[in-house]
């Protein structure tokens, strides 16, 4: 045997930090996919064994290692992320190689991986496998080192990494950052006055010690030595023992998601469950959802973004205004570098705070059997293949109802009208206030209606509805537009044609139906077909939300007028002479913040409609 | 302080009277106006609540004044922002106020009556306002009275008619949460013209509350009731749509029977609230010291006896330039603002 021991007094620190950390996320994790419903377990089974566990592994490998989506967003800021993850890694992965290397197949306990240079000074330490590893490992220091560097940088100018803000810590934060930042300075120390005693190490540590034997007095340096492993054992000690209840529980957590993502499990829209955990936990508290809030940039609401949601609903003290304080719009979701469902959990949470026994809001409105009275659906008078759902937005904009009319006539269709049949609201705007049973009473008696009508499509102008239709609704058989994909079929039929014009017109995503329902190109293709289309600088995934979003419970006129406003300015940068929009509510929204004339997709395409006498 | 002059912007009511207060004090003062001619949104209206008296009595009464007093008008004349001072003793403090491509109108002090907006009813779209034919505003049928013409678009005599309060005041939905104060008296003033011209329609009135804060103003909700027959229907109008034989269907809830109802009218009459005016954002930010409510009207420095002071040294308030007000409390506002401007000027040549 080499006569090795792996064993030092202040390898304890590091013992003790490691097993309350593998204990506490071992419970955490099993406690949490115990609590998933039995349709997630299900899903979890049939996706183990597919497809989806190589998608996710090769997921865990570019986000969790490298940051791919970070780096999109901001590079200075991936190149930080990916120097602690992806150089924290490698360095444990290359340093069991290096014991493998040195040692062969005998049995080395953990701490035998991690102060390998402070047990194995009796190695000859030249190249093994060819390999300098002494080289490798200090490249691999110097990585990380860079980037904590680059940490320091960002905590004292946010705004140099791209940032315009930055995340308020916690406590148990600071510690685990404090920790953090000493881990890698502390190794290099450590490994340096070693190196620096047995003439030992490569270019950083070998380095660093050949300049501290000459500074250091020799009867110092084993005392030296031995402190700043101490040192380095404490820092990793601590760090572990803060880590599942900081902020850097995400570093493993975002694993775990990953794979349950891919194997098809889902945060339920409008109640709080199980999964949700490994969403909140795997929240680094990057602060890239607070720069696209437009809440924040053009409203002056700061502090109720969805990263400091994520921190007060993990550390259970959410508020009520927290947990209204959002658009949900969007925008901060498709900026997620852990592709968290925000909107989802900030729903869901209304609903439980709502929800509580002494807040029924309800209970007067439902009868005696605990059901609302809502009134059952009445028998429709007239048969249709084609049923239209205006909403109750598009009921209080005639004009936009004025415009369908025509267009369903010009194109001979033959409509039924579910509103006028007593079709109530969709539901939507109960289910993002979180009032998700009111929501389900009227979801139940609008698709019997539109189940006992036997209609085989149905054709929304309310994005809110169409969203709703198409997440929470089932209408087998049913086939579900809105109108401005209903708008593009007529056109590409030849069932309605269009005349050309030559006015500029810009064009306003609503969240609902670009980034809510992927719906881009239709309203585009249809007003390309009418006149000049100006893009506005954020558009498409990006475009901004009007400011009067029905999911916004608890934000006043004053930051509405402000975000409208800027919106407004923004279309009237494109130097059009009309806004289009496909959505009422954004239709009103827009109207209250430029000057210009805001149009319906439909109004649009009522007035380019192409008559027997034009087509002469 | 060089100059005596204070200039008065906008020719409204509260203007006229800051005007003509200042020149009875012995001062020089200058009304710079945007419109054509001196009255300001007075010259629109027909007879005025609670006593209706003839707008125009009032108007012209104001104007021969001005006349008489010799007060210097400027018509056409846009302000763009309040004038500051560079170098000396005052330096960055107001002296003037600042008209189109820069030119500057110095001056001792500035009284801001500039008045307010009124509000957009195309931005209620439920409501149909230039959507369906036979909506009006109380705007239009102010002018409509003016004009001896109260008919539908056909010509024809209204049958069926449906005021609806709060168009564009205490309404989240659109941004204006305050309360215009004087649309629930000039509707009810209105529906009294109307029930003279029309004695057979019948004339309903959706509102939320009737708040009738002024004098004799209770007294003219009661005869409204009792003897002009108009019904009040406590509901706020949800929507406006068409029907096939071309009237208005509107929909609302009764409150007090607890009951949604429908209604079919020939005419619908919207009681349109006061915004502030757009320009105030402009001024605001043109002086340190000017700030604006939430609701975007002018801050007065306190709601007391600062009520016509702002924030800034010798810049004064009257008028709707900072709350929605009735035409006398105009006028009042102007007597005071020109007093306290006078009393500014006044320190200032001891200094």
């Amino acid at each position: 045997m080499d006569g090795l021991t792996f064993y030092s007094g202040f390898v304890v620190p590091f013992i003790v930090g490691t097993s309350v950390l593998f204990a506490v996320i071992v419970y955490k994790y099993v406690r949490w996919f115990a609590r998933l419903p039995r349709r997630d377990k299900l899903s979890v089974r049939r996706g183990m064994f597919s497809g989806a566990t190589v998608a996710a592994a090769w997921e865990c490998l570019m986000e969790s290692l490298l940051h791919r989506r970070i780096w999109r967003v901001n590079p200075a800021l991936g190149y930080m992320h990916t120097s602690f993850a992806l150089g924290w890694f490698l360095l444990i992965a290359v340093g069991w190689i290096e014991t493998v290397a040195y040692l062969g197949g005998r049995f080395v306990p953990l701490q035998g991986h991690i102060f390998f240079k402070y047990f194995t000074t009796e190695l000859q330490h030249g190249p093994r496998w060819g390999v300098n590893f002494e080289a490798v490992m200090d490249l691999l220091l110097l990585y990380v080192l860079s980037g904590v560097a680059l940490a320091l940088f960002k905590r004292l100018r946010s705004r140099a990494m791209g940032m315009r803000r930055t995340t308020q810590l916690r406590m148990g934060d600071r510690v685990a950052m404090a920790s953090l930042w000493f881990i890698f300075p502390m190794r290099l120390l450590a490994e340096s006055f070693t190196s620096g005693i047995h003439g030992s190490g490569g270019f950083l540590t070998g380095g660093l010690g050949g300049v501290l034997a000459t500074v250091v007095p020799a009867g110092v340096m084993p005392i030296a030595e031995l402190g700043a492993w101490w040192g380095y054992s404490i820092a990793l000690g601590v760090f572990f023992v803060s880590m599942p209840f900081s902020r850097y529980m995400h570093i493993f957590t975002e694993i775990p998601l990953i794979f349950l993502r891919r194997w098809g499990v889902r945060g339920e829209v409008g109640r709080e469950k199980s999964f949700d955990h490994f969403q909140l936990e795997a929240c680094s508290r990057c602060g890239i959802c607070i720069d696209p809030c437009q809440m924040q940039r053009d409203g002056g609401m700061t502090g109720v973004q969805s990263v400091y949601f994520i921190r007060d609903r993990r550390y259970n003290r959410l508020s009520r205004r927290m947990a209204d304080s959002c658009m949900a719009c969007g925008r901060c979701e498709a900026k997620c570098p852990v592709g968290l469902e925000l909107d989802t959990l900030r729903v869901g949470s209304r609903y439980t705070l709502n929800n509580t026994p002494s807040n029924d809001r309800w209970a007067y409105a439902r009868g005696g059997n605990g059901r609302s009275d809502i009134a059952g659906a009445s028998l429709p008078s007239e048969t249709a293949q084609v049923g239209y759902f205006a909403g109750c937005m598009t009921l209080l904009s005639p004009r936009i109802l004025r415009a369908m009319e025509s267009v369903f006539a010009a194109a001979g269709e033959d409509v039924w009208w579910a509103d006028r049949e007593g079709g109530v609201c969709c539901g939507r705007p109960m289910k993002l206030a979180g009032e998700v049973d009111a929501a389900r009473d009227m979801m139940k008696l609008n698709e019997e209606l539109f189940r006992r009508h036997g209609i085989t499509t149905l054709v929304t102008s309310c994005p809110i509805c169409l969203r709703v239709f198409r997440e929470d609704y089932s209408l087998r058989g049913i086939e579900v537009l809105h109108h401005s994909e209903y708008f593009q079929r007529l056109v590409a039929g030849g069932r309605i044609s269009l005349k050309a014009g030559s006015e500029r017109l810009t064009y306003h995503d609503p969240c609902e139906l670009g980034r809510g329902c992927g719906i881009y190109d239709e309203p585009r293709e249809v007003l390309r077909a009418v006149g000049e289309l100006a893009e506005p600088s954020e558009t498409r995934e990006e475009a901004l939300c009007c400011g009067s979003s029905i999911a916004g419970n608890a934000i006043g006129g004053v930051a509405q007028t402000l975000m409208g406003r800027a919106v407004g300015r923004a279309f009237e940068a494109t130097g059009a002479s009309c806004v289009v929009t496909a959505c009422p509510l954004c239709k009103k929204a827009l109207a209250r913040g430029t000057e210009l004339p805001v149009l319906d997709l439909a109004e649009v395409v009522e007035r380019h409609l192409m008559t027997a006498a034009d087509s002469k | 302080m060089s100059s005596k002059r204070i200039v008065v912007i906008g020719g409204g009511p509260a203007g006229m009277q800051a005007a003509l207060s200042l020149a009875a004090g012995g001062l020089k003062p200058v009304i710079v106006e945007r419109a054509g001619e001196l009255g300001g949104k007075l010259k629109e209206w027909h007879r005025l609540f609670p006593s209706m008296t003839e707008a125009n009595e009032v108007l012209t009464r104001l104007t021969g004044e001005i006349a008489e007093a010799g007060v210097e008008v400027m018509l056409h004349t846009e302000v763009e922002g309040i004038a500051l001072g560079e170098g000396g003793a005052h330096d960055g403090a107001p002296n003037g106020v600042v008209l189109a491509e820069g030119k500057k109108l110095p001056a001792g002090a500035v009284i801001v009556a500039s008045g307010f907006d009124i509000f957009d009813a195309r931005q209620k779209e439920e409501y149909g306002y230039h959507v369906y034919d036979n909506v009006f505003t109380t705007v239009d049928i102010e002018r409509m009275l003016n004009g001896d013409k109260v008919a539908l678009s056909d010509g024809t005599a209204p049958r069926r008619i449906a005021f609806v309060h709060c168009v564009g005041s205490r309404d989240e939905k659109v941004n204006q949460r305050h309360c215009s104060k004087v649309c629930c008296i000039t509707a009810v003033k209105q529906a009294m013209e109307l029930r003279e011209r029309f004695p057979e329609a019948e004339i309903y009135s959706f509102y939320m509350d009737i708040r009738m804060f002024g004098p004799g103003y209770e007294e003219l909700y009661q005869q409204a009731q009792q003897e002009s027959h108009i019904n009040f229907i406590r509901g706020r109008v949800s929507e406006a749509s068409p029907t096939i034989d071309g009237r208005i269907q509107i929909k609302a809830e009764d409150t007090l029977v607890g009951r949604p109802l429908k209604m079919s009218v020939d005419m619908v009459v919207l009681a349109v609230g006061m915004k502030a005016a757009a320009g105030n954002e402009k001024l605001a930010a043109s002086c340190d010291g000017l700030s604006l409510a939430p609701s975007g009207f002018l801050a007065p420095r306190d709601m007391f006896t600062g009520c016509v002071s702002s924030g800034a040294a010798g810049v004064f308030y009257a008028g709707t330039a900072t709350a929605p007000k009735t035409i006398g409390e105009c006028i009042a506002e102007g007597a005071m603002a020109a007093q306290r401007a006078a009393e500014y000027l006044k320190s200032g040549a001891k200094r």
